[in-house]
């Protein structure tokens, strides 16, 4: 029995030698920085001094309409992006799943591509793509669709559209690859029976396909909100700092350049991050919850 | 006493570098086609008497204030011995950064031999942190290409000292005839906005550092930018490499900006023979307006946490600010190479001054004509906002231009706000 | 018959809206590749015939943009990752999974509720302590940092679930000691897991952009991201040299994906099941 006992400290010995490495990064590169940062809350930074401030940094943030305008456009991104993205992905997937025997391998492979590609290589693509005298703009031109160039970088309007458009190309076939492996566990008995019954394509879409798939578009819908909510590399490179005129700004952008661009200004820049953990960890429960009331059905 | 240490102190570290092995200096700056291609002359200047100092010149990105802002932070790490800042820059940096910078003017630099207007950013009290680089004297560049095609002789406006109203109905029927907008413009950038400010001798700053942007020079500029964006005179881009770009693909028949851009003008063979600079335009109505401006302008300074501060201090005074045939030779070379107009006045009469160019139409003696514009330039004060300032008001045009913003009123009340709110005011 | 009914409106329709998805999908990769060789200028254009620059373009970014140091800086930074990281959180995902006890099961929840905290928010805290050690513009500073990842925990912690317990027994009756079995008995079975889990941690690095831009400096320390981004917003792009720098920081994560399709595409999902 003792000798028991001796085994089973053993085996909880292990278990601790396994998760140690783990927690000290953790402790050192989440913990910390998290315990500090309500160090920096309450100080105002001036190049290598600071200054206790108390709250007066959220107060700031009540008066920026720069930063307000920057979590106006994260939520813009969101609500016209994902949606945009979700729909071309599962279509995509169910005209390759069931429309089409032949090529389905090489057109997933080729719908998929962009995926392999980080996001500053796509907001380099994009940028370059989308000049004033760029290949789209003279492709539009040529093909008289439009009859003057359209700004895509320098117009506040068709910047946002810019973006929209960049993360659309480098998503979809991510999110399309999730709907496949989804729709592939659904069991073709269901469609056939639905055949009998004289249900149309477009019925089994809504009433079995979509229902059957909305764990995996809603977990898709999880990481695009986390996502957008962090977006920054393609404002940064693609529309140029945020620009033009702040028309792309985003919360993580705007923090960025407040802490390490245009001054040093560690303080206000964590409370703005507070912010942005605090939208994130509501979206985060309510997805949660939706996703959790749909699998206990 | 403190000067003599230094004097010492640099003597000992040549002294020891002259013994040891290669020495290197490292030096950030920004425009392959300008201040790099100026700095890497440097060095080779500078390498003649001490052969053993390796001198690094890094071609830094837009962001090189932020990268400095890292370093200053941490202590030091990751910065290089020596770099350039923008004039309108330096204030900020001063002030947030007491202690990051070499004096200069405790290492024995004498600054009457610079450009008075070049050392007033750089002063703090009685201590000088710079080595003044270049001056940003503007005109109006003009494709004479252009203007032929368009009909008209384009020696007709050769060192016409114009008025804007002129110059708008020549880009009219530039636009008419060949479809090529007058300017290529940044419009997200406020230096053309600022060119044509300072010709009117308008300030963005009170005295005392509070904003003033309700003055009557700034509201004409507003007015006159609203129409020549209107009438389709500028080619809007985003950036400046794309700027830069649209300059060289030939999207516009011309752009307003200061001598400095020589350097990428030459960098383009075709250009040859196509530009005339004529005097930066006049805006009517403003009194005190005249036909010159400044933009840019940047300065040298040596960070306090370079380990070889005093070889760095020695470069820069030996070559920057030394009345020798080398340097003079150096600064001559500069200007024609580069269109860097150095501000050291020794070096005002090298022979390039006064030289033609025959990359330009009719061989044009360009540094010649800079040169006479700068000393009627009225002094622009900068203070350590400008930046939130210059970003706040390039905002504000851009939705006036978009029409997002109806008035001149309401735009300057948004780029008052923006400004207030960014420096959280 | 059966000719006519496959070839039905309908079905046209959808190839043709496949094959229009796959062609935007492809085009850039295309023109990138096309770019290589071409000038600035028709770079823009968007040209699609290859010209005589590449010869030039390359000799631009290898010399005039130290290419190679991008890349090999890239490539060091992301491998280190990957061996640092499987052996981290592979271990902490066994112990987890395979060692439960309810204070690790604390820990876990703890690791779980961070997933939601975006990265922006904790850059400045880890900024300054990497200031204070005098890590800054190290390329310790991008690799310690992302060793650890919650999500390869959680991921691999789903994938040991469906290691039988029974064989764990069964080695110790036969004396094999706990790390032993990890080692010889755990791991070798789990190699589609740690393989999904490299290409995950590979691609996280590989292409990582807010944290080396705030903490590298200086040009012989940069990534390809951060060269890429820094050549757009230098005050002149030369446009063929970066399609060649483009292309050569997308080419290994091809290959990878295109040798290891259904690991990368496992490591992308992680655990959506």
């Amino acid at each position: 029995m003792a000798q028991r006992g001796t085994y089973q400290r053993y085996l909880n010995r292990f278990g601790w030698f396994c998760v140690t490495p783990a927690m000290v990064l953790f402790s050192l590169f989440m913990l910390y920085p998290i315990v500090s940062s309500l160090y920096y809350v309450t100080r105002r930074w001036k190049g290598m001094s600071n200054t206790f401030i108390g709250l007066g940094n959220f107060v700031r943030m009540a008066h920026d309409q720069v930063f307000q305008g920057a979590l106006a456009n994260n939520f813009i991104f969101m609500v016209i992006q994902i949606p945009i993205m979700i729909f071309l992905a599962l279509m995509l997937a169910v005209l390759l799943n069931q429309g089409i025997r032949r090529f389905r391998g090489p057109l997933r492979l080729a719908i998929f591509l962009p995926a392999v590609t980080s996001l500053v290589v796509v907001s380099v693509l994009f940028r370059v793509l989308l000049q004033q005298n760029g290949m789209l703009n003279n492709v539009l031109l040529d093909a008289h669709l439009i009859t003057t160039p359209i700004g895509w970088l320098n117009d506040a309007f068709w910047a946002k559209v810019t973006i929209i458009l960049a993360m659309t190309w480098r998503w979809t076939g991510y999110n399309m690859v999730f709907f496949l492996v989804g729709l592939q566990s659904i069991d073709t008995e269901i469609y056939e029976a639905a055949e009998v019954d004289g249900a149309s394509k477009f019925r089994q879409l809504f009433s079995i396909t979509i229902p059957l798939l909305m764990p995996v578009i809603l977990f898709s819908l999880v990481t695009s909100t986390s996502g957008t909510m962090q977006l920054f590399d393609e404002p940064n490179i693609l529309t140029w700092q945020g620009g033009p005129a702040n028309a792309t700004m985003t919360a993580a952008l705007y923090i960025y350049r407040q802490a390490f661009f245009v001054n040093a200004d560690f303080g206000y820049a964590t409370a703005m991050s507070y912010v942005v953990v605090l939208i994130s960890g509501i979206f985060a429960i309510v997805q949660m919850r939706l996703l959790g009331e749909r699998k206990a059905k | 006493m403190k000067k003599r240490m230094f004097i010492v102190l640099a003597l000992v570290a040549t002294l020891v570098v002259g013994l040891s092995a290669q020495k290197k200096l490292t030096v950030w700056c920004w425009d392959p086609n300008f201040n790099v291609y100026a700095m890497k002359q440097a060095a080779l200047v500078y390498n003649k008497t001490h052969p053993d100092v390796n001198i690094e010149v890094v071609d830094m990105a837009q962001d090189i204030e932020a990268k400095i802002i890292s370093g200053l932070q941490a202590g030091g790490a990751g910065l290089p011995d020596i770099a350039l800042f923008q004039d309108f820059r330096i204030e900020q940096f001063l002030q947030d950064y007491p202690n990051a910078f070499v004096d200069l003017k405790a290492a024995g630099v004498d600054y009457s031999k610079f450009a008075a207007y070049k050392v007033g950013p750089m002063t703090v009290g009685n201590h000088v942190y710079g080595i003044p680089f270049d001056t940003g004297s503007t005109g109006l560049w003009l494709r004479t290409d252009y203007i032929k095609e368009a009909g008209l002789n384009p020696d007709n406006y050769a060192g016409k000292k114009l008025t804007w109203s002129e110059v708008i109905k020549l880009g009219v029927q530039v636009k008419a005839k060949t479809g090529k907008p007058l300017l290529a413009y940044q419009s997200d950038n406020f230096d053309m906005l600022r060119i044509v400010v300072q010709s009117t001798g308008g300030q963005f700053f009170n005295t005392d550092g509070s904003l003033n942007l309700r003055s009557d020079a700034f509201k004409k500029s507003l007015t006159l930018f609203k129409e020549l964006n209107d009438k389709g005179l500028l080619y809007p881009v985003v950036g400046w490499s794309d700027w830069i770009n649209a300059i060289n693909s030939d999207q516009a028949a011309g752009f307003l900006n200061a001598i400095w851009m020589v350097g990428s003008v030459k960098s383009r063979p075709e250009n040859a023979g196509k530009y005339m600079i004529i005097p930066t335009p006049k805006i009517e109505g403003v009194p005190g307006a005249s036909n010159a401006s400044n933009n840019g302008g940047s300065s040298w300074y040596v960070f306090s946490s370079s380990p070889n501060k005093a070889l760095a201090v020695d470069f820069l005074k030996s070559v920057w600010a030394t009345t020798t045939p080398d340097t003079l030779a150096f600064y001559n070379d500069i200007l024609k190479g580069a269109g860097a107009m150095g501000t050291y006045l020794p070096s005002q009469q090298g022979s390039n001054y006064t030289a033609r160019d025959s990359f330009f139409y009719k061989n044009q003696a360009i540094y010649h004509d800079f040169a006479t514009w700068m000393a009627n330039v009225p002094v622009l004060r900068y203070t350590p906002n400008y930046v939130p300032m210059r970003d706040a008001v390039a905002h504000a045009t851009l939705n006036y231009f978009q029409g997002k913003l109806k008035t001149v009123d309401e735009t300057i009340a948004a780029a008052e706000s923006e400004y207030k709110q960014v420096m959280g005011q | 018959m059966s000719m006519v009914r496959n070839w039905s409106i309908g079905r046209v329709l959808i190839l043709v809206i496949l094959l229009g998805a796959a062609a935007i999908s492809i085009f850039p990769f295309i023109w990138m590749i096309v770019g290589m060789t071409l000038n600035p200028n028709d770079v823009l254009k968007g040209i699609l015939v290859p010209g005589p620059e590449f010869a030039s373009n390359w000799n631009k970014a290898t010399t005039s943009y130290n290419l190679p140091v991008f890349f090999f800086n890239s490539l060091k930074i992301a491998l280190l990752t990957v061996i640092f990281g499987l052996v981290v959180n592979g271990l902490a995902a066994y112990g987890f999974e395979k060692h439960q006890s309810k204070a690790r099961d604390k820990v876990f929840g703890v690791l779980l509720l961070t997933l939601i905290i975006p990265q922006i928010a904790l850059v400045i805290p880890m900024f300054r302590m990497f200031a204070f050690f005098r890590l800054l513009n190290t390329h310790a500073a991008i690799i310690l940092p992302s060793i650890m990842s919650v999500f390869i925990i959680f991921f691999m912690r789903q994938n040991f679930k469906m290691f039988p317990t029974e064989i764990m027994e069964a080695a110790r009756v036969d004396g094999a000691s706990e790390f032993g079995i990890f080692v010889r008995i755990v791991t070798p079975s789990m190699q589609a897991t740690y393989a999904s889990a490299a290409i995950y941690l590979f691609l996280g690095q590989w292409n990582s952009y807010l944290w080396p831009l705030i903490t590298i400096l200086s040009d012989e320390k940069k990534t390809l991201p951060i060269a890429m981004a820094s050549m757009m917003s230098a005050y002149t792009i030369e446009y063929g040299a970066l399609m060649v720098i483009v292309c050569i920081s997308v080419l290994p994560v091809l290959v990878l994906f295109l040798a290891m399709q259904k690991q990368f595409v496992a490591g992308l999902l992680g655990s959506v099941k």
